[in-house]
């Protein structure tokens, strides 16, 4: 009972890492009809950057989350301007796919030839012994995914919702060109809006460097398992990402006990082609009559 | 063109002389046998990606499948002794082949359903997931495949003959002539417009008799099928097959080779094959950067060369090709001029068109068409008016099974099509345009007009792959008969014109040989002089007339008054999804029900 509630724990917490992961996707998709293919790498980037400053600098974990934070800004901004606006000028539908990918790529391989290769332990700033209450024993770091991720997703949703530039989003998500005619800048928005995903991904590296390590390959998977989630949750749907993550954190984790760490992906992956089957937007996703 | 023909046949020789030129197994067989079975893999997914315009990311676990079928049915105990595989077969390579291009297609077949339904990143997912299980499964199953550990094969032998080495292009080098050859045959083809249209607009696709889950399925499993192909092959080009090869890292590096080389272009598959296998090797110096120089170059090739390297080649070639196309356009006119073009395959006897019966469509809780009752008599144009949102479109949706309506019956020359999909209304016969252009946008005119007579194909798959002189027959009529058609509608200076590159009002035409092309017995006009000038308005009026005067039973909507009381038998008019008159035009002209729900009470300019 007490390992279950204690995979029942890091499942959740896995599941909330790649929730938030998830959202960044969502987010921009919304605004632009696209998202970045590399949004795992741009997690790595923070985690990255987390470890120099705060390992190996020393410097103040609050100062060290700000320097994050920029620097999540200034990706996203070039992410946007060397890869987004020209795909989304070009018409085609896989410009995006392919741009984000290289900057990726790029991202990547900077960080390997002018960083490091190996990776790194980040210790978490609230310490490695786990909180018993009960005989089950909780990792700190994994409460604070858990309360992070949930902050985050519930205050970019409230400020969708209750300000006027959140509904400014919300309404280029819905139709470009009215929008576009009520006075929104729709491009602004949607700088706006991958600036917003960057960051998020970039203190998503942070918060999970803790309970993996720290390298240059910690975000592929865990970007296109994030991407899995957006799309269970549906694409188009704020809180349908803490559903998708918990899906595929939680079998992630049972399956890896129960059944063997090989297949730990796999049911994930199952029930993702299964909910499409059945749900094409995804469980939360709004399914549209094409007009003709 | 016989000349051409041998130039091309000496090309395709030169490639086996390279073995006696280069006396290097690394660059024969390390890079050029790689090439080879890499353009193929490429080839492969263009007809996903550059045809039926999905994004695959998932390729490798096709070609995944091929490899280790062909490695697990050929390995040998000897070689790996110390592995936990329980099972030889020892099969010889050319009998585990079919069997991986077996398994392959199945594979395919499995994934062309959720790509039904599914599109853009929704489908991609699907495809990465799709691959990561099948990595998954490659690494787990050990007691097949010797896990991470991988198979170990014994060098190719054929008939007792070495074809390991250099000789293993005298091996693949076929093949690729062959996948070539199939996949230029198929695209070029109606198969391959079928794609194409379905790529464009998947309504427009089955108006002209596309069904898209035969068309898609297929596609999926020709391309999964070739993938295997390859993979087989692969499993033999270092004789050794383990499961990270085949990572989605793989996967992603094919579909940048493909845009990289270029989409629907046989060139741009292998040059795309060739930057992928070639691209290490030349910056070997700078090898920590390289990946840095191959994201950059990525980005460039994306936003200033669309097409891809291939693109460039094509630019040269299209120098040449305003010459040929007006040699091919006089050599059509002169074909065309023997068309027929409205035959009565179609025509019914005695019946009316069209009978419509308490017809109802909600949309939630509103009411688009509300127990409409009509009847389209034959050989007749019946307009349809009505405000906009009185659910003129919507009956049009409803009679061609775009939508299914809520309640109510429609009938087809006497005969219910209740429940029939759409592709298949418009094999019975119906046909129409859109009030949105629905052309498919990067073919000819005459192409669109092509993919309209559709159902006229019958040559089968076979037939198509390898061109049979039946397939080569059919094509040939049929692009002189689409030629006929955009005679009909005066666009034949245009039939070489990409549809997107059409004016407005050509492009209406178009839409209206598409439909006619298809041979229809009842002809939908979805407000066909939308944003026309008069002068475009008198000759769709003068074609309505003529193909009345066909034969063919015409559905009218229109806002342009003029024009629907000029060349309707009989009117119906809609207000709010109810039928509130009909008949004669002067009889609607005068109806005090029309002027005021729908004209207004105010002095209209009916003449």
């Amino acid at each position: 009972m007490e390992q279950f509630i204690q995979l029942l724990i890091g499942g959740i917490a896995q599941g909330m890492i790649y929730a938030l992961v998830a959202f960044g996707y969502n987010i921009t998709f919304s605004t632009s009809r696209s998202f970045n293919f590399s949004h795992g790498n741009f997690l790595m980037l923070g985690g990255v950057v987390g470890l120099i400053l705060y390992i190996n600098n020393q410097i103040p974990f609050l100062a060290m989350v700000l320097a994050v934070v920029l620097v999540g800004l200034l990706m996203g901004l070039i992410l946007y301007k060397t890869s987004i606006e020209p795909s989304l000028k070009s018409k085609s539908n896989y410009a995006w796919i392919l741009a984000t990918l290289a900057f990726g790529i790029i991202l990547k391989n900077m960080v390997e030839v002018f960083w490091s290769t190996d990776d790194f332990r980040f210790d978490s700033p609230l310490g490695n012994a786990p909180i018993r209450v009960m005989d089950v024993g909780v990792l700190p770091q994994e409460i604070l995914i858990i309360v992070v991720a949930l902050c985050i997703v519930v205050a970019v949703e409230s400020f969708k919702k209750y300000t006027i530039f959140g509904k400014a989003i919300v309404a280029v998500s819905e139709d470009k060109n009215t929008a576009s005619l009520m006075g929104i800048n729709q491009q602004f928005v949607i700088l706006f809006s991958f600036l917003l995903s960057s960051v998020i991904a970039c203190l998503a590296g942070i918060l999970v460097a803790p309970i993996t390590m720290v390298g240059a390959t910690m975000g592929t998977v865990l970007g296109v398992k994030a991407y899995a989630v957006s799309i269970i949750g549906g694409l188009e749907s704020g809180y349908g990402v803490l559903l998708g993550g918990l899906i595929i954190g939680l079998s992630e984790a049972f399956t890896a006990r129960y059944i063997s760490t090989g297949y730990k992906d796999a049911p994930g992956f199952l029930i993702l082609i299964l909910v499409l089957l059945f749900l094409p937007s995804g469980i939360f996703g709004k399914t549209v009559i094409k007009k003709v | 063109m016989k000349t051409k023909k041998i130039i091309y046949g000496i090309l395709l020789l030169i490639p086996l002389c390279l073995p006696q030129v280069i006396d290097n197994q690394y660059y024969i067989q390390g890079v050029f046998c790689r090439i080879i079975i890499y353009a193929m893999l490429v080839a492969s997914l263009d007809l996903i990606v550059g045809y039926i315009g999905d994004v695959s990311i998932g390729h490798a676990g096709f070609f995944a499948i091929g490899a280790y079928t062909v490695g697990i049915l050929t390995a040998t105990q000897d070689l790996n002794s110390d592995s936990t595989m329980s099972w030889f077969p020892h099969l010889s390579f050319f009998s585990a082949l079919p069997i991986g291009i077996l398994l392959t297609a199945i594979a395919g077949f499995v994934l062309g359903f959720p790509a039904l339904r599914l599109s853009g990143p929704y489908l991609a997912v699907v495809t990465i997931a799709y691959g990561m299980l099948i990595y998954t499964f490659i690494n787990e199953q050990e007691a097949f495949t010797n896990g991470t550990k991988g198979i170990s094969l014994e060098p190719l032998q054929v008939f007792g003959i070495k074809c390991s080495g250099s000789n293993f292009l005298y091996v693949v080098y076929p093949f690729l002539v062959l996948v070539m050859f199939v996949v230029r045959n198929l695209t070029k083809s109606y198969w391959g417009r079928a794609f194409e249209a379905i790529k464009y607009s998947e309504v427009a696709a089955s108006m002209c008799g596309i069904s898209k889950s035969y068309y898609k399925i297929w596609a999926f499993v020709i391309s999964a099928g070739i993938a295997g192909l390859a993979g087989g092959f692969f499993s033999q080009l270092d004789a050794y097959v383990a499961p990270n090869t085949f990572s989605y890292n793989f996967s992603v590096e094919f579909l940048i080779a493909l845009i990289v080389g270029g989409v629907q272009s046989i060139l741009g598959n292998i040059l795309g094959a060739s930057v992928m296998v070639i691209f290490p090797d030349l910056f070997s110096n700078f090898n920590d950067y390289r990946l840095i120089i191959f994201g950059l170059s990525l980005l460039m090739v994306l936003f200033f060369m669309p097409k891809g390297l291939a693109g460039f080649v094509n630019l040269v070639k299209k120098r040449f090709a305003t010459k040929q196309d007006s040699h091919h356009a006089e050599a059509l006119s002169k074909k065309a001029a023997e068309v027929v073009l409205f035959d009565y395959t179609n025509a019914k006897e005695n019946h009316t068109a069209v009978q419509i019966t308490d017809l109802t469509m909600r949309f939630g809780g509103l009411v688009a068409v509300n127990e409409l009752n009509m009847s389209i008599k034959k050989g007749t144009v019946h307009g349809l008016i009505g405000p906009n949102g009185s659910g003129k479109s919507t009956t049009v949706n409803l009679l061609t099974g775009i939508y299914a309506p809520a309640g109510g019956a429609v009938s087809l020359f006497g005969q219910s099509i209740a429940g029939q999909s759409t592709y298949k209304r418009a094999k019975l016969g119906i046909a129409r345009t859109f009030q949105n252009l629905q052309l498919f946008s990067d073919m000819t005119a005459l192409q669109n007009v092509m993919v309209g007579m559709h159902n006229s194909f019958q040559a089968n798959l076979a037939a198509v792959c390898f061109n049979l002189p039946n397939a080569q027959r059919e094509e040939k009529r049929a692009e002189a008969r689409a030629f006929a058609w955009l005679q009909f509608v005066g666009l034949q200076e245009s039939a070489f014109t990409e549809a997107k590159n059409l004016s407005y009002g050509q492009a209406r035409l178009l839409e209206i040989a598409r439909a006619l092309a298809s041979n229809p017995a009842l002809l939908l006009l979805d407000e066909p002089a939308a944003g026309l000038t008069a002068g475009e308005i008198e000759k769709i009026n003068v074609l309505i007339r003529k193909i009345k005067d066909s034969g063919v039973s015409v559905l009218l909507i229109e806002h342009h008054m003029d024009m629907v009381m000029a060349v309707s038998d009989e009117v119906t008019v809609l207000d709010f999804g109810k039928k509130i008159a009909e008949g004669t035009p002067a009889q609607i002209q005068n109806n005090p029900a029309v002027i005021t729900a729908y004209l207004g009470t105010h002095e209209t300019s009916f003449h």
